[in-house]
């Protein structure tokens, strides 16, 4: 263990935040990874019924969705570099950019879920679906808690709370909202495309 | 301009380049699902397209290509069993 000069970062060889974070992040990352490979052998056991519902999935809801938090990444990683050169207003604007995208995820995906409920479809509908409704809520609610974080790093920055040298907590919701990210990456063509 | 644009401006061009490679990749997983295709190649394009992204953002926003082996060692393995498991069961699941 040691301490990182520029982030005042007490972690293994400067993992990106808050080391206590990544001790939740790996374990987010193992109980998706637990889902995914478990929707993978449920849809072994029955390929027709999982390529048939799959079908009913809005693709272009679903890349979407994905090309926004792709690119609410990207505003992250801007919003870090620019705290990280001290620039804290540019830092606060990619942050708020971040925010207003997850914004629009969690729009598309409420269309998306409404859509469902109102054909009467619910996790006891089939197997799918089960596995559909709450993997995608199970991330809906990560993704929804990144923005609560990202919210709260928004309030302190805007009262000066990060600068060139203290800047831990964008990182820690960096890393959080990237994992949400790549968690969504798998789960998009896992869900929507492969057949 | 001085070093510190430069370096400032290096940053943000590479970020804007990986930002464009996880875009083109997505809108390449898109097309292959627009067109219906299947199969065992097919499966195995996507999952790999799916690793190649995931790493991308996880190396390089997340910035574990700056951490020591071990953290980048347990996010590529995560991503390497996870999609492995994911394809054997596919393989089990064609035909």
């Amino acid at each position: 263990m040691r301490l990182n000069n520029s982030s005042n970062t007490l972690n293994n060889e400067n993992l990106p935040g808050d080391f206590a974070l990544w001790i939740f992040i790996f374990a987010e990352m193992l109980a998706f990874g637990v889902l995914f490979v478990a929707y993978a052998f449920a849809r072994a056991n029955d390929v027709a019924l999982f390529n048939a519902s799959q079908l009913t999935l809005s693709l272009p809801s679903g890349v979407i969705n994905t090309l926004v938090l792709i690119t609410s990444s990207y505003f992250m990683v801007r919003g870090v570099d620019a705290i990280k050169r001290g620039l804290s207003k540019q830092c606060v604007h990619w942050l708020m950019g971040t925010f207003l995208l997850g914004g629009v995820f969690v729009g598309i995906k409420l269309v998306e879920f409404n859509a469902k409920f109102a054909d009467g479809i619910t996790m006891s509908t089939n197997n799918f679906y089960m596995f559909y409704l709450s993997l995608t809520f199970f991330h809906f609610m990560h993704v929804l808690m990144g923005m609560v974080i990202i919210a709260c790093i928004i309030v302190k920055a805007r009262r000066g709370a990060y600068d060139a040298k203290n800047y831990v907590g964008v990182e820690s919701g960096a890393s959080f909202w990237h994992m949400v990210d790549f968690l969504w990456i798998i789960l998009f063509p896992l869900i929507y495309i492969i057949r | 301009m001085t070093n510190r644009q430069k370096t400032q401006t290096q940053a943000s061009y590479f970020y804007t380049v990986i930002w464009l490679v996880l875009v083109a990749l997505t809108i390449v997983s898109f097309w292959l699902g627009e067109t219906g295709m299947s199969g065992k190649g097919v499966m195995l394009i996507l999952l790999v397209i799916t690793m190649i992204k995931s790493q991308l953002v996880a190396n390089y926003f997340m910035g574990l290509s700056k951490t020591r082996l071990l953290w980048r060692g347990i996010m590529f393995f995560y991503f390497l069993i996870v999609g492995s498991l994911i394809a054997i069961a596919y393989l089990m699941g064609v035909g």
